[in-house]
């Protein structure tokens, strides 16, 4: 029975996953909306999580600072802050949790064909990701429950672990996507992966930039979002203005010093996609013919039929220095590819664009931040655009994101695997999206409203003492 | 290399159940009817699983670690028959993981939100674990089927059944009472013990008798689980013992001895899961094509090696850390 076991083993694992299930669907669709219903409902979860993923790993870092100026300083309104945080901290870790539980499932649920190679060769980082978040869990158990049943500075160390550890765990993330970027680690032998290397895998070309690209994203998002809420509150509660004055401070020490740093880790990145993925480069700039001082395009539409860009400023050399460092440099155009390994070229251009333009303006907004922090006086205007910056780094992000995964299509392993190889043979993918989307608003929501309960409580429970 | 991975599925599985599962069985605790002493419940219920909520989810998710890395076949070829009772699954996950923490962190706690969300909580808890039975008991039934034409016998026959629901609700029954016996220890309300305690008792009894009737459905079924127990002495031996700590269970519970109680439980659990492991392991998943064996489906050894690296080095983090929760928040 061992034998024959391991006979339908070779067999199952010499098959490609599509023909595994060769099933006929009880209703039949075309094979075309079982992909873009798995690949949307993918792109939506993935898109959810990454919010509260980008709000777990860096707010407790934010909450350790005032935190940490509460038992310096013994100032009971870093004390508020910190309870304040931490509330919205516990809240959205939860969603946060459940979130990625639901793409760890998801990867297997949607994609078989490609956990089937990817999972022994990029599960290492998984793997590594677990354990920090394991570490993660058990330290916002001690954080929040902890207050008064251990030392302070051990308790506060709690709160510091929920953001090492947290932050830890997006690395591992990051890298474990980087790998679909640029795989490595393996040899690919008559569709089979050999010579398999987790390490080398982990440690891919993409692993550096796009981590780092990542991680500043996230405190650069949470620091503007956080603090625009509390510019808001400085504008619209005057009574409590020392307090929320306090935590902008605290928010934009981190998102103004990662929205300055953001810049030049992007600039590293898009040389490396260049570099590693002149596919995605190209239409991430709309770039159709290979041409020596390419130009860049600022906007614009491009116009797949005619291959030209509709619209665009452009400015000569520019794409050619950016990418390679010199004016005259040639810059690979889609031309390059067959029409059939194109990515699509306008979401990955517009969204690109939407990237960097926010990028630019939370990076000038920080400048004025700065100028304004030495004056030390922050004029209405200020704190209007910091309130109107609430969503644009997590905008970024989502757009970040769609330019990664969109600009890598039809690849779901760069040059190795096709995403509709690795799509389920289960149909009806279609129901589990809306299943998915329905779950995924109520929930966003339902936490939205929870936040503005938290800050509304929060600034409403202060004006009785001092009233 | 396998033995070590195998040693962590199973240990993570039996810790899920014993933590986890009070966290489960707590939620569907509260369903139950309690009269004036809800609110009492639910400040219990917060207070004893709170710091430890997020902690016990994680054993789920090194389980899926373990599975996708070391065991993709497995993996895929559950979330591909199974996808159904896993997509039911997460849908719960999903609901009670949010909606426990919603509770206790909504910051205005008027009357409505809080039902919602204890009535949502309870709800979640007793699907989740409903569908975590099925989804255990369609692993050993054979009815997988790798080759399968057509979308019943795919994806709906290897769960479908009355033997899987019942499995289900053996599973809401271990649960439940796990959280019962656990909660005895938790509350200093005398009153509130003696309800604990009787609700410890009745499932107790329940537990058993829907465990009797896990193996009659099991051989309409078609896979008769008593012939083989009693062909796997470790097996059978498991099952003895189980059977034997509920005499002394009982003595422990009559006594109030608290602490012991809960020993006794957790026993009686582990026995449980372990006499199922030994009746099927190597075997991961009873196939229509035969099993599929945790050792021919290894990833290999590079994968193996660092899997295992990654599991040792973070127990030596993971284990210290847990015990120090466990320190703070258990010891009165």
């Amino acid at each position: 029975m061992i034998d024959g076991a391991h006979e339908l083993q070779q067999q199952i694992v010499a098959t490609p996953f599509c023909q595994l299930h060769a099933l006929q669907p009880p209703v039949t669709l075309p094979p075309m909306d079982d992909l873009l219903a798995a690949r949307s409902t993918m792109a939506f979860s993935l898109g959810f999580h990454i919010i509260f993923a980008s709000v777990g790993m860096t707010m407790p870092f934010m909450m350790s600072a005032a935190h940490y100026l509460y038992l310096k300083k013994k100032e009971s309104h870093y004390l508020d802050l910190t309870h304040m945080w931490m509330k919205g901290v516990a809240i959205l870790f939860a969603v946060g949790a459940v979130s990625g539980t639901v793409l760890s499932f998801e990867l297997g649920l949607l994609w078989p064909g490609f956990m089937k190679y990817a999972g022994p060769i990029i599960g290492m980082p998984f793997s590594w990701e677990g354990t920090a978040f394991f570490i993660e869990a058990i330290a916002i158990g001690l954080f929040l429950y902890g207050w008064k049943r251990m030392h302070p500075w051990v308790h506060w160390f709690t709160g510091l672990m929920v953001g090492i550890s947290g932050f830890a765990s997006g690395i591992f993330v990051v890298a474990a996507n980087s790998w679909m970027n640029t795989p490595a680690g393996f040899d690919w032998v008559d569709g089979q992966a050999l010579n398999i290397d987790p390490v080398k895998a982990m440690f891919n070309k993409a692993w550096l930039h796009q981590t780092l690209h990542m991680q500043v994203a996230a405190l650069q998002a949470v620091g503007f979002a956080v603090a625009g809420i509390h510019a808001y509150l400085v504008l619209k509660n005057p009574a409590k203005k020392e307090l929320n004055l306090k935590a902008l401070k605290i928010a934009m020490l981190f998102g103004a010093t990662a929205s300055l740093i953001q810049p030049l880790v992007g600039h590293f990145a898009a040389q490396k996609v260049a570099e590693y993925q002149p596919a995605k480069l190209a239409a991430m700039e709309g770039h159709f013919h290979t041409q020596t001082h390419a130009p860049l395009y600022i906007g614009g539409i491009p116009n797949t039929e005619t291959q030209t860009m509709e619209w665009g400023l452009a400015i000569p050399g520019l794409l050619s220095f950016l990418a390679h460092n010199d004016v005259a440099a040639e810059v690979q155009g889609l031309d390059q590819f067959p029409r059939e390994l194109w990515p699509p070229v306008v979401i990955t251009h517009i969204s690109f664009q939407v990237m960097v333009a926010l990028g630019t303006f939370m990076a000038g907004l920080s400048l004025l931040y700065f100028y304004y922090l030495r004056k030390s006086s922050f004029p209405p205007w200020l704190l209007k655009m910091l309130v109107a910056s609430i969503p644009l780094g997590f905008i970024a992000i989502e757009a970040g994101w769609i330019v990664t995964e969109v600009g890598r299509q039809p690849w779901i392993i760069y040059n190795i695997l096709k995403t509709r190889d690795a799509l389920t043979p289960v149909p009806g993918m279609i129901y589990h999206f809306y299943l998915f989307l329905f779950l995924y608003i109520g929930l966003g929501l339902t936490t939205l409203w929870l936040l503005y309960r938290q800050v509304s409580a929060v600034q409403k429970k202060k004006e009785i003492p001092h009233g | 290399m396998v033995e070590i991975l195998l040693f962590f599925i199973g240990a993570s599985l039996l810790l899920y159940v014993l933590l986890g599962g009070a966290d489960y069985g707590a939620g569907i605790l509260e369903l139950l009817p309690l009269k004036k002493w809800r609110e009492e419940q639910k400040d219990l219920i917060n207070a004893a699983m709170g710091p430890v909520w997020e902690a016990n989810h994680m054993w789920l998710i090194l389980i899926v670690v373990i599975l996708f890395m070391g065991f993709p076949l497995l993996f895929t070829t559950l979330m591909t028959s199974l996808h159904i009772p896993m997509v039911a699954l997460l849908i719960g996950i999903v609901l009670r993981g949010s909606v426990f923490t919603f509770r206790h962190y909504d910051a205005q706690k008027d009357d409505t939100s809080q039902k919602l969300y204890t009535w949502l909580f309870g709800l979640s808890s007793l699907w989740t674990s409903l569908w975590l039975g099925i989804i255990a008991a369609s692993l050993s039934r054979g009815l997988i089927d790798l080759e399968a034409r057509d979308f019943h016998s795919a994806y709906i026959a290897p769960w479908w059944g009355l033997y899987p629901l019942v499995q289900g609700f053996f599973v809401v029954c271990i649960f439940s009472f796990l959280a019962s016996v656990y909660l005895i220890g938790e509350t200093s309300h005398p009153e509130l013990q003696k309800i604990y305690i009787r609700r410890a008792c009745v499932l107790n009894i329940f537990l058993i008798a829907v465990g009797a009737l896990v193996f009659v459905t099991s051989s309409l079924d078609g896979s008769p689980l008593l012939k083989d127990f009693i062909s796997h002495p470790w097996a059978l031996a498991c099952m003895g013992g189980a059977t034997l700590l509920f005499f002394i269970l009982w003595i422990f519970i009559t006594k109030r001895y608290a602490f012991w109680t809960r020993i006794a439980s957790a026993g009686q659990v582990t026995l449980i899961l372990l006499g199922w492991y030994f009746l099927y392991a190597p075997h991961a998943i009873l196939t229509k094509q035969g099993p599929l064996n945790f050792f021919d489906v290894a990833a290999p050894t590079a994968t193996l090696k660092q899997l295992t690296y990654a599991l040792l080095v973070g127990s030596v983090f993971i284990f210290p850390s847990l015990i120090y929760l466990m320190k703070i928040f258990k010891s009165k």
